[in-house]
């Protein structure tokens, strides 16, 4: 067990739409391992309100992933520049969670490590 | 405290769920997932893959060629498969004994795509019922 931690979990909400650009782009990059659930939330924002509905539940994908530290900001700047839709970004593009990660194990190989 | 998110084969839930409660945790949230694994750049394992699973043969249900455009995407690596992920939070302490029973359980014969297990630190937790926060929230 190590006490530095040198591995990051990376949790970014995206686009369900943008899902498939963005997991293609990083497979690209070497990152092909991921994780992806259906999620629904909402934002600062509040949600969308169209005429008098206001919807809160939002539609999204989340991609997990764990990196080592060395990959991070590539990794990061990847998913950024995918997922953003426009030049300036629109309201609803979602969000990246960074923690860490104490241990890693793979099953079929019965070890510790990526 | 920590925080164990192991992602496993849809077919290994119950077993994972057995192994659990045999190690002394039965409380875990479970969803279902999507996932990929590392790219496997050995090409002889890929031809060898290839061949089993194309002798393994549909040509008689589906058109010709049908078959290997679906093997190749199989093992191309791009494609998501369903998997289970199991969070399950636990006392330091019982890490190393709740990883080897999910390894336990959810090793195969294939070698590849058994699912991987993440350890995470967690700062707090508090039980809803009751109120108490800690370690004492856990089980």
């Amino acid at each position: 067990m190590a006490d530095v931690c040198d591995m990051l979990l990376i949790r970014a909400i995206v686009r369900p739409e943008k899902k498939d650009d963005v997991l293609a782009g990083l497979s690209s990059a070497g990152f092909n391992a991921a994780t992806m659930v259906d999620v629904v939330g909402r934002g600062k924002q509040k949600g969308i309100k169209i005429g008098g509905m206001v919807y809160d539940e939002i539609p999204k994908t989340l991609i997990l992933m764990v990196i080592t530290e060395d990959a991070k900001d590539k990794v990061i700047g990847l998913i950024l520049s995918i997922a953003k839709t426009g030049k300036e970004g629109t309201f609803g593009d979602g969000k990246i969670f960074v923690s860490p990660v104490d241990e890693v194990y793979t099953i079929s190989k019965g070890t510790a490590g990526l | 405290m920590k925080e164990i998110m192991a992602v496993v084969r849809m077919k290994k839930t119950g077993a994972t769920k057995k192994a659990l409660v045999a190690a002394g945790v039965a409380g875990f949230t479970a969803v279902k997932v999507l996932g990929r694994g590392n790219l496997v750049t050995d090409p002889k394992a890929i031809e060898e893959c290839k061949e089993k699973l194309m002798s393994m043969g549909m040509d008689e249900f589906s058109e010709a060629g049908d078959t290997e455009k679906m093997v190749t995407s199989f093992l191309d690596g791009s494609r998501f498969f369903p998997r289970r992920l199991f969070t399950i939070l636990v006392h330091d302490d019982d890490v190393p004994r709740i990883i080897e029973a999910i390894t336990k359980a959810n090793r195969t014969e294939y070698g590849i795509g058994d699912g991987t297990i993440f350890v995470m630190p967690v700062s707090d937790a508090v039980r809803v019922r009751t109120g108490e926060a800690g370690e004492a929230a856990i089980w």
